[in-house]
């Protein structure tokens, strides 16, 4: 009930706050031009996959994290109240993640559903919007272990890059190292522990069906396209989700604010 | 009735100045061999209702009609019709019963060292092969459908199957649930038009030492391996639609060992392989599309004088692939979604070459499970990167004049 209180009034200084709308507005700006200019929807598709990718948990993540900087006082002021931390913490978060919910099925589901109606689309928005909430959680507990805004915000950046680039690279290292070794079956699971990657993979394996098949991909495929394979995926982006946030309501319970 | 009694009168009428006579054949009642044996040249049987009856032999020129709902069942004995005399028409039937065997290759119609047959309209249903010339000049295949047994693909032999045939025209017919669903094997100055083949195991169309052959708008969807052209010299390859075949060794179009082909405004879509160019000469490829490919175009460095211009990527996962250095080769004037180029003189050429075999694609050639890292925003930024500056990319391999917009449509 009182979670339900902060996590409305949370809304609605992020509404007047309007960083979320602008980045409503940015996306959708970014798939209607991508729309527009590519007179092809499946290249502008494919486009907007490699963009909504690196954009989106940026955006969260940063986002996250200055907005609970930001509004340290106001947590402040509700922790003096007779309101539990849980319930605190919990509606700051619902609120987050309910604001970019609101504005990536504004900004990407619209163009999307006008552009290119159909399951990659579906999926694409899906990955995209659990991405979202993958980051606002993992910003919210850097927020909540980091005191100086500069070293958060800092902290946001670097997890982001080693999420998009850092890791597909040591990945890629890794399997050329070894390339003359039996680690095929490895390469998938190791890349589906990044949560990007994993978005990206679940995404790809409907654009890129055709390459899928050959050589390799069929293991993937096999892996991926089945119901078991979509359920494992679904389940390790929650995972993503429920890490952050069960750490952060810790950190958050015992935190001398 | 009426139609079947009007259809009787104008064929007798039809046949009056050869003085042909007309039998008719009840299924059921007398046999169909017999009915020949009391035919002369160019004399006319129709059929109706179900024949059932084992290898039947057409010794002499005849007109084979079925009336609707006319039927011939082998009965699983050998082949169905054997046709041994030139000038044979045989149409308007529904077979079955060609034997499965590991020795034999029976047939539905089989025609043996014949001329001039006409194979026109007929279905032909779970036969072991369905059409089989061999030896054959001047033979016209047409408007038949193929249907072989979905569940038990595996043991089904070719569909249409032509060996050391001259002047054959194949045209609209439908083969699906084959083995190959167009074989060819020593087959010259043929045409194949308007045929569509799908859901056959290994190829939908498949030739060998096969030349001067003209294949057009025909469409090859979903078969095991795609289309396989090997070991002939001046064929035409015209407006044809390759999709959707996929699997680890499977082509929309693969041409081995193929000397002066032409391939013109053909359609790949969907395929693992767009197209395979395997140690050929003096292709010809213009005009084609290749849209949403794994990839587009295989192009084996044994290939030389080869010629790809006009042609349009869209939306593959690599437009090129290749193993070696392409000097031997012209990439020219196509069209690439991929390229990032400008047109400053406004000729429709962009102003700066593309490179087609990016970064990634060779990655993947190498290690293929690197697959994984498609799209990656790290893969991106290095094939972006070995554009500007080519490193390991075979130099030569540019289109140094790509087209802004696709050349059609």
């Amino acid at each position: 009930m009182i979670m339900g209180k902060v996590l409305y009034y949370t809304l609605v200084d992020l509404a007047r706050n309007r960083s979320v709308v602008a980045f409503a507005a940015l996306v959708l700006a970014v798939s209607e031009g991508l729309f527009l200019v590519e007179a092809d929807p499946v290249k502008a598709l494919l486009s907007l996959v490699q963009v909504m990718l690196a954009l989106v948990p940026l955006v969260s993540l940063i986002l996250t994290v200055v907005y609970t900087y930001d509004t340290h006082e106001f947590t402040q002021l509700l922790a003096v109240q007779p309101i539990g931390r849980r319930a605190i913490l919990g509606g700051r978060m619902g609120a987050m993640a309910l604001a970019l919910l609101v504005a990536l099925l504004f900004g990407l589901g619209l163009p999307l559903t006008v552009h290119a109606p159909g399951t990659t689309s579906l999926v694409l928005l899906v990955a995209v919007v659990l991405l979202a909430w993958v980051h606002t959680a993992l910003g919210t507990l850097i927020a909540l272990l980091h005191r100086d805004k500069a070293r958060g915000v800092g902290i946001a950046l670097a997890t982001w890059a080693g999420f998009v680039l850092v890791y597909d690279a040591l990945l890629m290292a890794l399997l050329f190292a070894f390339s003359d070794r039996p680690i095929e079956p490895l390469v998938l699971p190791i890349a589906a522990l990044n949560p990007i990657d994993l978005a990206r993979i679940a995404i790809m394996i409907r654009v890129d069906l055709a390459a899928m098949m050959g050589y390799s991909g069929a293991v993937y495929q096999h892996m991926l396209g089945s119901a078991p394979g979509i359920a494992v995926a679904l389940t390790l982006m929650f995972a993503w989700i429920a890490w952050p946030t069960l750490v952060a309501f810790r950190v958050f319970r015992r935190k001398d604010l | 009735m009426i139609q079947r009694t009007a259809l009787l009168l104008l064929l007798v009428l039809l046949s009056w100045p050869a003085l042909a006579r007309v039998h008719l054949l009840h299924g059921g009642q007398g046999s169909l061999a017999a009915v020949i044996a009391r035919t002369a040249p160019g004399d006319t049987i129709v059929v109706d209702g179900v024949v059932r009856e084992g290898p039947v032999t057409i010794d002499r020129p005849l007109c084979l009609l079925g009336l609707p709902g006319a039927e011939i069942d082998g009965g699983g004995v050998g082949d169905v019709l054997v046709i041994t005399a030139p000038d044979v028409t045989v149409q308007g039937f529904t077979f079955r019963g060609a034997r499965f065997s590991n020795l034999y290759d029976n047939a539905a119609v089989k025609v043996n060292g014949a001329e001039r047959p006409v194979i026109r309209a007929n279905r032909f249903i779970g036969c072991f092969f369905a059409i089989y010339l061999s030896g054959v000049r001047g033979a016209v295949v047409e408007g038949n459908s193929v249907e072989g047994l979905p569940e038990d693909k595996d043991r089904m032999g070719n569909g249409i199957h032509l060996w050391k045939c001259g002047q054959a025209t194949i045209r609209r017919n439908l083969v699906r649930d084959h083995r190959d669903g167009i074989y060819f094997e020593f087959v010259t100055d043929s045409r194949i038009e308007d045929n569509l083949t799908h859901g056959n195991v290994r190829y939908g169309l498949h030739f060998m030492f096969s030349h001067r052959d003209i294949y057009e708008r025909n469409v090859f969807v979903d078969n095991g391996a795609g289309v396989a052209v090997m070991f002939s010299h001046h064929i035409g390859m015209y407006r044809n639609r390759f999709l959707h075949n996929r699997g680890a060794s499977a082509y929309g179009l693969l041409l081995k060992e193929i000397n002066d082909g032409e391939i013109t405004g053909n359609t790949f879509t969907d395929n693992t392989t767009g197209l395979m160019v395997d140690g050929c000469n003096r292709i010809k490829a213009e005009g084609n599309t290749f849209r949403t490919n794994g990839w587009a175009l295989r192009l084996f460095a044994n290939a030389t004088a080869c010629t790809f211009s006009g042609n349009s990527f869209q939306g593959n996962t690599f437009d090129v692939s290749t193993n070696g250095d392409l000097k031997l080769n012209t990439i020219e004037a196509n069209y690439w979604d991929r390229h990032i180029g400008y047109d400053l003189d406004r000729d429709g050429h962009g102003d700066v070459p593309h490179r087609p075999v990016g970064f990634f694609a060779l990655l993947v050639e190498r290690v293929p499970y690197a697959i994984v890292f498609s799209r990656s925003l790290f893969v991106a930024l290095l094939d972006r990167a070995e554009r500007v500056l080519p490193t390991l990319s075979p130099a030569d391999l540019k289109d140094d004049h790509p087209l802004m917009r696709p050349p059609h449509g």
